[in-house]
């Protein structure tokens, strides 16, 4: 390969050009106001809140890699940081056996709505949409039954204030100490990313979950079980978005009822701007990290500079959509032209 | 003034492909035109290129003598450029009719005048002999089907210059034949035709003149078809003369246990007292019309339909094939697809991946983890034994040409390495040269003792590779022909076996 092919393959690969726009409208922003470059105010908490929406823009990519999508991810996340807070408060469950009973009960919802869509033949967008609102009403009746008037679970795990507040600066080799920048939230994030991205780039099952996502009908007549792994998707999905509830719980310092309201915008907005296609096929895992940030860092950037949350809203969505237009609706035009016609 | 179309240096390259290189081509009113070319030539691409679906890098295109290119096909339509394309483009929901007149529908008051349409679609297939009810969606239909639906919809819009990509792929001589009458009769009232055909004696048949394209060159323009021999033709595609394989006859031992038995089978598709036998290393093809059912019962025997009595067995033992998934890991019985676009291939995967998604747990090491290595090297194996036309192996399988495409729906099932193989119109829009190595894979593989079922429309196919032939009417087998591999006595035989007089 020449060396132009290498220079012309890299800069049309989405995320490097997603990499160079999230860093350089970090630098402006930092250069008109240098508030923006601060590490206990902005870079940390940025940090942290990217943390948990990567992972709930993991839980979407799963779906979205068998061609599904997960409407109901903010609700799953909410059961499930219910299910981790009331073993918390109720059963005073250190912090891992709590965390595993909430990724059991997201990947159960999850499991559920893969069976139902499975089984029903209804078409994904229904089913999860059905989900989130009952979902939606269990979790309000559980708060208000249990909790009261505080409504919501207060009961702080040992370890928890470690895992919301530090950084890896508390840990030195040599010496040598992590940055203070790095929020200990990044941690799960980071083996999230690394399991996702295994299993999709490199296992037999991950391919089985793409080839469905990318034709139906070419993977059943290749003796791929599709029903199964339509579950499957969508269990992982389950799990991811219980990941994503249980980290933001920790990070808020209290389980409660608001967990994963705000999830399911960005938990398209990371993958797809990342370059997952939405009808299924192919994913882009560290995509959706750089995507989260980019968001994240456009939002955080035009409130520092003191924008009103309206405008701020709506200057938001024009640079994603400007965004959206270069890379994924290019993308996803000619791979719809594909399908087309060859 | 009469028609007249002229495409003069055209020039498109995609990454890493120069897809057309200074091309010229004229095709003039009341004259059929031959582009022909091997898989990936550029034939499609050139007429895409025509009808506005793609932009040229360079050249002109001058239609009437209007010099300029067509922004958009729909503006191509307008010009008076009704155009077939290789890979089926039918709104799968819509009904027959309204997929004929998609393009133009007749209107009275601003309101689909349904009438009149029905007429118009109806006019449009009656020319082509083609007789079904209107009202059906084009889901429903076979792809040879879907094919003289789509020749349907080029015809109703009356257009004087029709360029048809591959129009006869998956029909059978039947079919092929009613065609050639309609295009005969455009061409005797003026209109210009281009023809792309693998088939020779398809383009001898009834073309004029002759462009070939070779890796995106023209390297014979505009020729008058009868100064060239057929193997002159070959040779200018492939670039360097091919010498004819002779057809060798093979033997079968039929005295052990068949591998594959059916007795009696009646389908819930309406197949009645289908019984045969398949013994190890056979190749047995089944022949028959377009609707006469043989895909249809593949699929059955696959359980993708319900065999509703009679029994199916596998070395003697009775069984019931519930799923495709069974099919292949339990009974390991491998299926190619004569839909490649909608059932073979995964358009948004690599080459590599499109192969290696059958012998996945062939190629694991542990952990369930792929070795690419592994993936590579089979991938590699079939790309180059079935000379398939790619930039690299991790070209998209979606920017493949369609004969291209084809061999990768095919090399999966190839490398699959099942006891059984049914194989459904395995070289449509496959070049001469390929088709010559596929053969020889087949009865390589059949020689190694894999039992094959070749379900092909292609007649000089079936009997070039084919042990016996099972002739098939109206669901129903009417003949078992033993191949003695003389083309002659058994086309005739096959014939009678399907118009019995
Ligand atoms: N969208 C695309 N992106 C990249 N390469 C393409 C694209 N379309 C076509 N090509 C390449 O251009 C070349 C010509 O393809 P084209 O479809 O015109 O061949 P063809 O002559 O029609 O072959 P066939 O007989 O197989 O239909 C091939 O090498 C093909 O891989
Ligand atoms: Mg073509």
């Amino acid at each position: 390969m020449s060396t132009v092919l290498i220079m012309r393959r890299i800069v049309s690969d989405q995320r490097v050009v997603l990499t160079t726009l999230t860093v350089g409208l970090f630098i402006y922003f930092g250069l008109k106001n240098s508030a923006f470059f601060s590490t206990d105010f902005v870079i940390y908490p940025l940090l942290r809140d990217g943390a948990v929406l990567t992972v709930i823009g993991l839980a979407q990519l799963c779906a979205l890699s068998v061609g599904h999508l997960n409407l109901a991810v903010g609700r799953m996340a909410a059961v499930a940081a219910l299910a981790s807070g009331a073993a918390y408060q109720y059963w005073h469950l250190s912090l891992i056996p709590g965390l595993l009973i909430g990724l059991c009960v997201g990947g159960a919802l999850g499991f559920v709505a893969g069976l139902i869509i499975v089984k029903s033949q209804v078409n994904a967008f229904i089913v999860t949409l059905a989900m989130d609102f009952a979902l939606l009403g269990f979790v309000t009746f559980v708060y208000v039954t249990f909790t009261g008037a505080t409504a919501a679970f207060i009961t702080k795990p040992k370890g928890m204030e470690f895992w919301r507040n530090t950084s890896l600066h508390q840990y030195c080799i040599g010496g040598v100490c992590g940055p203070k920048v790095f929020p200990m939230m990044l941690v799960p994030a980071i083996v999230a990313l690394i399991l996702v991205g295994f299993l999709y780039a490199k296992t037999r099952l991950g391919r089985e979950l793409l080839s469905t996502g990318s034709n139906l009908r070419a993977a059943k007549l290749s003796g791929i079980p599709v029903d199964y792994r339509v579950i499957m998707a969508h269990t992982f999905s389950g799990l991811l978005a219980a990941l994503a509830g249980v980290m933001l719980a920790f990070t808020n310092g209290s389980f409660t009822a608001s967990i994963g309201s705000q999830f399911m915008l960005p938990s398209f907005l990371g993958p797809v701007l990342g370059g997952t296609l939405l009808v299924g096929g192919s994913v882009q895992v560290l995509g959706t990290f750089i995507g989260t940030m980019l968001t994240l860092v456009i939002r955080q950037g035009l409130s520092v500079q003191g924008i009103g949350l309206e405008t701020l809203n709506i200057a938001l969505g024009l640079v994603l959509l400007t965004a959206l237009s270069l890379g994924q609706i290019q993308k996803m035009f000619t791979t719809i032209r594909m399908r087309g016609q060859t | 003034m009469s028609t007249e179309l002229r495409v003069e240096k055209v020039s498109k390259s995609f990454p890493g492909v120069n897809a057309l290189n200074e091309v010229n081509l004229t095709l003039k009113g009341g004259s059929v035109h031959a582009l022909l070319g091997e898989n990936g030539a550029g034939k499609s691409t050139l007429i895409k290129i025509i009808t506005g679906v793609y932009r040229a890098d360079s050249g002109s295109l001058k239609t009437n003598g209007e010099e300029k290119f067509f922004e958009s096909p729909v503006e191509a339509t307008h010009a008076g450029i009704a155009v077939v394309h290789q890979e089926r483009n039918l709104i799968p929901e819509f009904s027959i009719e309204e997929n004929i007149t998609l393009h133009n529908p007749p209107t009275r008051l601003g309101i689909v005048d349904q009438s009149e349409r029905t007429r118009m679609a109806k006019e449009a297939l009656q020319t082509l002999g083609f007789e079904i009810d209107l009202q059906e969606r084009v889901k429903n239909l076979s792809v040879a089907q879907m094919q003289l639906v789509e020749i349907a919809k080029a015809l109703v819009t009356h257009a004087k210059i029709i360029l048809l990509d591959e129009p006869t792929a998956s029909i059978t001589n039947a079919e092929t034949v009613k065609l050639f009458k309609v295009i005969k009769n455009l061409k005797d009232s003026g209109s210009a035709i281009l023809f792309v055909s693998h088939k020779l004696e398809e383009v001898y048949e009834i073309c004029d003149t002759v462009t070939v394209l070779r890796d995106g060159e023209s390297i014979l323009q505009s020729q008058p078809l009868e100064n060239y021999k057929q193997s002159e033709v070959v040779d200018a595609m492939v670039g360097r003369h091919l010498t004819d394989r002779k057809v060798e006859l093979r033997e079968v031992n039929r005295n052990v246990m068949p591998v594959l038995e059916l007795v009696d089978v009646q389908t819930a598709l309406g197949h009645e007292k289908i019984s045969f036998s398949l013994y190890p290393g056979e190749i047995l093809g089944m022949y028959g019309l377009v609707g006469a059912g043989r895909s249809e019962l593949a699929r059955s025997v696959l359980g993708l339909h319900k065999i509703t009595s009679g029994e199916v067995k596998l070395n003697g033992q009775v069984v019931h094939i519930k799923t495709l998934r069974d099919a292949l890991h339990i009974h390991h019985i491998g299926y190619v697809t004569e839909n490649r676009k909608e059932e073979g291939l995964f358009l948004t995967f690599p080459v590599r991946k499109n192969i290696s998604i059958t012998v996945l747990s062939r190629i694991l090491q542990k952990l369930g983890i792929i070795s690419f290595q592994k993936e590579d090297a089979i991938s590699s194996k079939y790309v180059e034994r079935l000379g398939i036309k790619v930039v690299d192996n991790n070209q998209l399988a979606g920017t493949l040409s369609g004969g291209n495409q084809q061999k990768v729906s095919v090399a999966k099932w190839l490398a699959a390495e099942t006891n059984i193989l049914i194989i459904d119109e395995p070289t449509v829009g496959v070049d001469v040269r390929t088709k010559a190595s596929f053969h020889e894979l087949i009865i390589e593989l059949a020689n190694t003792g894999l039992s094959i079922i070749l379900i092909s429309s292609d007649l000089p196919e079936m009997i070039t590779i084919a042990d016996r032939i099972l002739v098939m009417r109206d669901y129903e087998l009417v003949d078992n022909i033993h191949n003695i591999k003389d083309y002659p006595t058994i086309s005739r035989a096959v014939m009678t076996a399907i118009h019995p007089v």
